[in-house]
């Protein structure tokens, strides 16, 4: 019968910061001039899931603010998001919160 | 005049001869200015190094998408259907296609931020390019409208 080992407090803070980092990836959608208003809304949609409404307010953060978080990932997706933004040649970039 | 629908998950196209080879010869004029495009690709990181290994691993497959969607829009044109039936994946490859080459030709027009429909001038309006990108824009509203439908 396996004995679990005991962990050093220490080890056991640094894999939930490990953890919490790894689930705090925020994509991020910028601003561009060419990318239409409608496009936009059904990429964000197509990729994320979300609905028509929630897609529609993202869509114009970014054309009113700049930029919009558009989803909250662990790296490895946020990463897949981002890829798979460029792809549909919208601007996105991934970063810790 | 060009038609898109959505009927059981697939996107019918109709496009008379006219209207094929004026995509044709948007696709022949833009393309090299997509190539010239690919060197502004956007960033993912911040960070230099995450940067590169994006670049290194991830942005390839991108720009052969890129590449494959294109292609594949310039195959179904150039297959002399007047109707184009398109699956959801496919009609959405369309879609991207459209976009990188109006990405191309604003960054040939010199379009850098949102004003510039107002600020464009007379010859720039002239421009061909301006006139595909109108071309496209109105082409990929209308996919847009179908998918969303």
């Amino acid at each position: 019968m396996a004995v679990d080992t005991p962990v050093a407090p220490e080890k056991v803070l640094e894999e939930q910061k490990s953890t919490h980092r790894d689930h705090g990836w925020n994509v991020v959608v910028w601003n561009d001039p060419v990318n239409l208003m409608s496009y936009v809304t059904l990429v964000l949609r197509k990729l994320f899931g979300h609905d028509h409404s929630t897609a529609h307010k993202l869509m114009l953060q970014v054309h009113e603010e700049g930029k919009a978080i558009v989803a909250m990932q662990p790296r490895e997706q946020a990463e897949i998001s981002v890829a798979h933004l460029h792809a549909f040649g919208l601007q996105a970039t991934l970063a810790r919160p | 005049m060009a038609q898109v629908l959505h009927r059981r998950g697939r996107v019918q196209l109709r496009l008379d001869i006219h209207e094929r080879e004026a995509l044709l010869h948007v696709l022949d004029e833009l393309m090299p200015l997509v190539g010239q495009a690919l060197h502004q690709a956007p960033r993912a990181y911040e960070d230099d190094q995450h940067q590169a290994e994006f670049d290194r691993w991830v942005r390839p497959d991108i720009e052969k998408g890129r590449d494959t969607d294109i292609e594949g829009m310039r195959e179904s044109l150039a297959s002399g259907e007047d109707t184009i039936v398109l699956t959801e994946p496919t009609a959405y490859s369309w879609l991207r296609a459209m976009n990188h080459l109006r990405l191309a030709a604003g960054a040939s027009l010199g379009i850098d931020d949102d004003t510039w429909d107002t600020r464009m001038d007379a010859a720039q309006r002239d421009r061909s390019e301006f006139r595909m990108m109108t071309l496209l824009s109105w082409l990929q509203e209308e996919f847009v409208a179908a998918l969303e439908a």
